[in-house]
């Protein structure tokens, strides 16, 4: 018993010091915010006359998109007509630039025959694009179909993939509708089970894979798909923006696939004007064969990421995507649906450094009245626990270590940057983590009074307030696990400083301040002396 | 020194030895109705003054002022003064690329007259023309949708914490303890209301920091509350009286814990702000400072009481009158240890509760020897084995 307590006691001092000398040494301290540091900023301007709604949306967009790239706290804002991006931590104007390239657009086009793609290039053509006359008929992948969930028992069964089915739990959703795709990419050549949708005994026409894409005059164009084949597609009939907001998600339970929102009004209308045209097999979305229906290509910068056929002529609410993508793929989909609201394609201009608006003054303000407040606090429990406050300097300064420690890896690990907000929040929780050893102590008090010796009392306070501790440290730790995992920017920094420090409470409580108090309560250090101020039974 | 046991007899002597009787319940009503004024006077206030909110929600005017010799964060931080603008309500930056060097101010909306004041006291000072200096509306950088989401992480965090706290505990100190928390919440948005402070994403900060620290600290009270209803499942104690007993045990630890907290904040407002001149801190510093104040004090005289009152009708009824005075102080004393409380051999099974709590009103038990209160003596210490 006394070997581990030992063995915890200088275990836990051992690994705290090691990794707090080895941050030192690699200097690695934890990332410091916009606020206190400064960053870099790019400033966004649109390619084309925006309103303030657009740049608002842009605004939301991008910082959505910078914190799921990994980039924490970023301040976005609209200013006049364009778009001020502030990136905390970053100091290569460059580094400022590519992360903010997130801006594209994604536009809805119907497929068409590759024989309207055979006008004059309008540019791009250099002799090498050649389609094949043969491709009139071809198309390359079975197109997607878009059927309504609950009138898909009633499709003619023949022209269905056997993939094609309505994932289970669209089921409860009412009037939720459903496109399928058998293949998120076309390819043309070993494909076993689209065969049935191509047309029949058309030749495979192994297209160069080098073309580039091209627009022709009459709207429509050669685009390449993720594979690198082509497809001929419409004019733009849509953008991302029918879809709702960050609504697209994977949903896996049958394989994959990608189930997506339209965004009430206008965009539902104009997702069902474009679905019905394909269900029709209209001229502007023709049928690619006599079986299937037409198809919608989704593009992203000029690249198709995914040409479902429509299996229904409306939908409300959801569209499903279905097909036989692997994870990668569905989830590259649902990123793309849901970063495909940029209403205008934006573009960057020069990268800027930026000073801190708060400025060193107010950290090293924060910083020295902090470690101040913590002396005096020190000061005022040694002054009342007398000889076994001796732990509690021992403890903080353990803490304090290990919150460093942990801090650095974190931020250095996510992004995640301390703000002065964060710098006043670990100085808030230095209460919290005193209160662990209050707790204990006034509990070995109670003890004491009522007649235990010290070696008894320890043991049997600490039971109880590790009871204590743990339950209310856990809503603090659910707390910061729910906020970081929901919410974003400032309030996402502030969970994860919260969640560090409360851990850290927790494991410097067990393994240091439950070992030393344990055995200073043994030891013939404390033995005859007054614990407490009261006399301690022998 | 006398003996650990013995009653202190100065009001501090027994507040650090653990032995205070003050009837907690009895006076409910100074702190419910504390608690009921001050979510009366925030809500009050938010509906009359509503808040100051800062240019990170509401957006400002900013303007880009080329950097020169003359003209740097200080020389902008005057001009603003000198237009009756806060500097401290400000963000200057200094943004930088291979092209150009600017200050970048932003402030809040002021009204045409004054920003055109400003333009022209930058245009003084930095020796531009009024027209080089990009003056332009900015948006908020802290858009709706972060709002919603936090907020939605806020409801499923307090919907989870109730749930666990039912779980833990029981369901009624997760209302009583919902309640505290909103109850030190409001007090901190009250005073920024009544005082217009500018509210920043740093004061929501704080506003969480409260939310997570008041339920911190009732949840360590309400532990107590709970080990002593464990103690007295037997004599079927009235819940008051239990509370009673449980606030009294945690009292001195409650004031320590405070005065730990609260001095690093509040060096943080006196030392930061006013003597080092930290401006930013100062407003940050108050709410937490309101707000850690408000937890302390509501989780022993808001959320115990309204747990008392929640569940002083459940169960069966006691005939007899509530401890106060010296029984509530043996009782005090006599289960702030670990172990069963053992009021007397012939209690035990019986049934035979009143019995047991007439022996526990004994003012001759107050002076109890130690071993008696003890569920069981200390063991006797073996000989030195060496």
């Amino acid at each position: 018993m006394k070997r581990r307590l030992w063995l915890s006691l200088i275990a836990t001092t051992l690994i705290v010091i090691a990794a707090f000398v080895g941050n030192l040494a690699a200097s690695n301290t934890p990332k410091l915010g916009l606020d206190l540091q400064g960053g870099a900023s790019v400033i966004l301007e649109p390619a084309e006359d925006a309103s303030g709604e657009d740049l608002t949306i842009v605004r939301d967009l991008i910082r959505d998109e910078l914190e799921r790239t990994g980039i924490a706290e970023p301040n976005v804002r609209v200013q006049g007509e364009t778009i001020v991006v502030e990136l905390p931590g970053v100091r290569d104007q460059q580094e400022a630039l590519d992360a903010v390239d997130v801006s594209g657009i994604v536009e809805l086009r119907p497929v068409v025959p590759f024989s309207r793609c055979q006008d004059d290039p309008l540019l791009g053509g250099d002799g090498s694009l050649q389609p094949p006359t043969t491709l009139g008929v071809e198309v390359p992948e079975p197109a997607s179909e878009l059927v309504p969930v609950d009138e898909l028992g009633d499709e003619p069964g023949a022209d269905q993939p056997a993939d094609g089915q309505v994932p289970d739990d669209t089921e409860g959703m009412r009037r939720s509708r459903t496109v399928t795709t058998d293949e998120p990419v076309t390819t043309v050549a070993g494909d076993t089970a689209s065969d049935e949708t191509v047309i029949d005994d058309t030749p495979v026409d192994e297209i160069a894979p080098d073309f580039s894409a091209t627009e022709f005059p009459n709207g429509n164009a050669l685009l390449p798909t993720r594979d690198g084949q082509p497809l001929c597609v419409g004019p733009v009939q849509g953008t991302g923006e029918v879809f709702e907001r960050q609504s697209a998600v994977v949903d896996n339970s049958l394989g994959f696939s990608v189930i997506v929102g339209l965004s009430e009004g206008e965009g539902e209308a104009t997702w069902n004007e474009l679905a019905s045209q394909c269900f029709n097999g209209a001229p502007t979305c023709p049928r690619q064969d006599q079986s299937g229906n037409g198809q919608l290509a989704i593009v992203l910068d000029g690249e198709i990421q995914s040409a479902p056929q429509v299996n229904a002529p409306s939908f409300r609410d959801t569209v499903s995507i279905t097909g036989r993508f692997s994870q990668d793929e569905a989830e590259g989909l649902a990123n793309i649906l849901n970063r495909g609201a940029f209403p205008v394609e934006m573009i960057a201009q020069d990268s800027e450094t930026i000073s801190p608006a708060a400025g060193q003054e107010s950290l090293r303000a924060s910083i020295i009245a902090g470690l101040i407040g913590v002396a005096i606090v020190l000061t005022f429990l040694v002054a009342y626990y007398r000889w076994i406050a001796l732990v509690i300097l021992g403890g903080m300064t353990i803490w304090a270590g290990t919150v460093f420690s942990v801090a650095a890896f974190v931020s250095g690990a996510t992004n995640y940057s301390l703000s002065l907000a964060g710098v006043t929040g670990i100085i808030v929780a230095v209460g919290v983590t005193v209160d662990s050893y209050v707790v204990f102590f006034e509990r070995m008090k109670d003890e004491i009074r009522n007649g235990r010796t010290l070696k008894n009392a320890a043991p049997r306070s600490f039971k109880m307030t590790w009871r204590t501790i743990w339950s209310a440290d856990l809503v603090s730790v659910i707390g910061a696990a729910i906020l970081f995992w929901l919410s974003v920017g400032s309030v996402r920094g502030f969970a994860l400083f919260l969640g560090i420090t409360t851990l850290c409470d927790l494991f410097i409580c067990f393994f240091f301040t439950r070992p030393a108090v344990l055995l200073l309560a043994r030891s013939k250090f404390m033995a005859g002396k007054r614990a407490f101020g009261l006399e301690v039974a022998q | 020194m006398s003996r650990a046991d013995q009653i202190a007899p100065t009001g501090p002597g027994r507040l650090y030895r653990g032995q205070t009787a003050v009837d907690f319940y009895g006076r409910r009503r100074f702190g419910l109705v504390g608690a009921i004024v001050i979510v009366v006077v925030t809500i009050g206030s938010l509906f009359t003054q509503g808040l100051n909110l800062g240019l990170e929600f509401e957006g400002g005017q900013a303007w880009d002022v080329p950097a020169g010799q003359d003209f740097d964060v200080d020389a902008a931080e005057q001009v603003l003064a000198d237009n009756g603008v806060d500097p401290s309500t400000a963000q200057i930056q200094r943004r930088e690329s291979a092209s150009r060097s600017v200050i970048s101010i932003q402030i809040e909306v002021v009204d045409e007259a004054t920003a055109e004041s400003i333009t022209q006291g930058f245009a003084a000072a930095s020796s531009a023309e009024a027209d080089e200096l990009n003056f332009e509306f900015t948006s908020s950088s802290w858009g709706a949708d972060i709002t919603r989401s936090a907020v939605r992480a806020l409801v499923i965090f307090l919907v989870i914490v109730a749930i666990f706290i039912s779980i833990r505990f029981e369901w009624r100190m997760a209302i009583a303890a919902l309640a505290a928390m909103a109850h030190d919440v409001l007090f901190a948005v009250g005073a920024y209301t009544l005082l217009q402070f500018e509210v920043t994403p740093a004061t929501v900060i704080a506003f969480l920091t409260i939310l997570g620290y008041s339920l911190y600290d009732t949840i360590v009270v309400f532990d107590r509350v709970q080990e002593n209803e464990g103690k007295y499942a037997s004599v079927r104690m009235p819940y008051p009286d239990i509370v009673n007993i449980s606030m009294n045990q945690v009292l001195m630890r409650s004031i320590n814990t405070s005065i730990s907290s609260l001095l690093p904040v509040a060096s943080l407002l006196l030392i930061g702000s006013g003597i080092l001149g930290a401006v930013a801190l100062r407003e940050f510093a108050v709410a937490l400072l309101v707000g850690m104040m408000s937890g302390i004090y509501s989780s022993i005289f808001v959320a115990s009481p309204l747990l008392a009152s929640l569940r002083a009708n459940v169960g069966r009824v006691s005939r007899r009158e509530p401890l106060s005075g010296d029984a509530l102080r043996a009782a005090v004393m006599g289960t702030g240890v670990s172990g069963r409380m053992l009021l007397d051999d012939t209690s035990d099974g019986s049934g035979d509760d009143d019995v047991a709590a007439r022996r526990i009103s004994e003012p001759d038990q107050v002076h109890q020897p130690a071993e008696r209160i003890l569920s069981h003596p200390p063991r006797p210490r073996k000989k030195k084995k060496r």
